[in-house]
């Protein structure tokens, strides 16, 4: 990638170089990275970055990537807003 | 490997207490199977409330937490994203209202602020809500903060005092001598010579005292939450429905005018701000085992429910939908307490949803019931025997 400015996520606007220092300094799972820096927490849900940063975590910690889900999906598949979630429900009581 | 004590579970209540024995100078392991904050304590919310907790000991032990957080929150390096944001109930009807007069009545003879707010002053506070709503209870102490952050900064100042992180560790066998003292606790990567453990597996406690022979009553509690986008703000601080006491608390006998989804599912309406600028939207309880998917049912009952309270929310879109199991007991009262029978064995858990709240002031207690000390409170009525004793009567 270019420089260590580039941006990540960018929905929560983190860059490679936030996600790398959080790397080395925590030698920690996507997981961890995504909680301590918000990458892939954002309006998309990580569908544009979850795989950078699997691969990042893979070659900062220089192991192979882990066939096991680190970031889980979650519903809604995609943004929805509450009159949508929640409508359509007569009150029945 | 040898330990002073091994903690078992970096959730909350495992990091707060990692922190407050290794300051306290004890030699401690910290066996975790997944991350930190791998379970329970990064699906929830993020709130240390008064205003939840039944009056008396539990008011009591909630309230030292808070002042504890305060303190911590200047005295560790690591920034949780604390903030006394205050906290307000809403009521939809004048029973209600009553209800939660009573309530507040009572905590207030006991010297807690909980304020009785009117209609007007209801909507001064948060202009969003829905115009209709009568009332509400304020309380000011009551804080939020971010609880996995909580762990990570636990977990960091613990560091500094020696504390070991043992993650992706998990626990297999629990070892003992002729007297059923503990020795050994034995994971699928190592073994850790011990005299003390402390069980803080939250709503897999039970399963770590299987291995010793006991059987710990605390039940996965689930509840879902809704993420709203980035947005304006809708709410300065924590707000909730009375009725949230109620899907609480079985014994309040008091029943909502509301859809059969929002009955069926135990909904109450609560929201709060996160320093991310998304709001967190709940609440819902069911036992359904260890079960963490998003269900649809839910979601839609969460959404119609919070859109009664704050009407707003209609535009507003929902970004993610997650759910966790709380530590559930019976009497709604968490055990921090030795085992008499199994010598070194000791439980911090069954905090249902007070565990990021209670979690200070659990470590801490914990902390003196090893050391010998007396503690902060009188925890007679936290021990582990009072299940036994319950069987016998």
């Amino acid at each position: 990638m270019a420089g260590e400015k580039t941006i990540v996520c960018r929905c929560e606007e983190v860059t490679l170089e936030t996600i790398v220092d959080t790397i080395e300094q925590y030698s920690c799972s996507s997981r961890e990275v995504k909680l301590r820096t918000r990458a892939g927490m954002g309006y998309c849900g990580g569908r544009t970055c979850r795989n950078v940063i699997d691969r990042i975590v893979a070659a900062t910690n220089g192991e192979p990537i882990k066939d096991e889900l680190q970031l889980s999906y979650r519903s809604p598949i995609r943004p929805a807003t509450f009159e949508v979630l929640g409508g359509g429900h007569e009150n029945e009581s | 490997m040898n330990f002073d004590v091994i903690v078992i579970g970096a959730g909350i209540i495992g990091c707060s207490t990692a922190y407050y024995l290794s300051k306290a100078g004890y030699k401690v392991g910290l066996v975790e199977k997944g991350d930190i904050a791998h379970g329970t304590s990064s699906r929830c919310d993020a709130v240390a409330l008064i205003s939840d907790k039944k009056p008396g000991m539990d008011t009591e032990i909630g309230y030292r937490s808070i002042e504890m957080y305060k303190e911590l929150s200047k005295e560790l390096s690591f920034d949780f994203q604390f903030a006394s944001r205050g906290s307000l109930y809403v009521c939809e009807t004048e029973q209600e209202l009553e209800i939660a007069t009573g309530y507040a009545a009572q905590q207030n003879r006991d010297g807690y602020r909980l304020q009785i707010v009117d209609q007007k002053e209801l909507l001064e506070i948060e202009p969003k809500l829905a115009k209709d709503l009568i009332g509400g209870i304020w309380t000011e102490v009551d804080s939020t903060m971010n609880p996995y952050l909580v762990c990570y900064a636990f977990i960091e100042e613990a560091k500094k005092y020696g504390l070991s992180l043992f993650t992706n560790h998990e626990v297999r066998e629990i070892s003992r001598g002729v007297k059923g003292q503990i020795e050994k606790v034995i994971t699928d990567r190592g073994i850790f010579q011990t005299e003390r453990i402390v069980n803080c597996a939250g709503v897999w406690a039970s399963r770590i005292g299987d291995m010793v022979g006991i059987d710990i009553p605390i039940r996965p509690r689930k509840g879902m939450i809704l993420v709203t986008e980035k947005t304006d703000q809708i709410v300065n601080q924590k707000v909730h429905e009375f009725g949230y006491m109620l899907s609480k608390f079985e014994d309040i006998n008091y029943k909502r005018n509301v859809s059969k989804l929002v009955e069926d599912h135990n909904i109450a309406f609560t929201i709060e701000p996160t320093d991310a600028d998304n709001y967190l939207v709940g609440g819902h309880r069911a036992f359904n085992g260890y079960d963490i998917r998003s269900e649809n049912q839910v979601v839609r009952g969460i959404a119609e429910r919070a859109m009664r309270f704050l009407p707003e929310l209609k535009n507003v879109s929902c970004i993610r939908t997650y759910a966790g199991v709380r530590p559930w007991v019976i009497d709604h009262l968490p055990i921090v307490s030795e085992v008499e029978e199994v010598p070194g064995f000791y439980i911090a858990g069954g905090h249902e949803g007070d565990g990021i709240s209670m979690a200070p002031i659990t470590g801490k207690m914990i902390t003196q019931l090893i050391s010998g000390e007396e503690t902060d409170f009188d925890i007679s009525r936290l021990k582990f025997s009072r299940y036994q004793e319950a069987i016998i009567s």
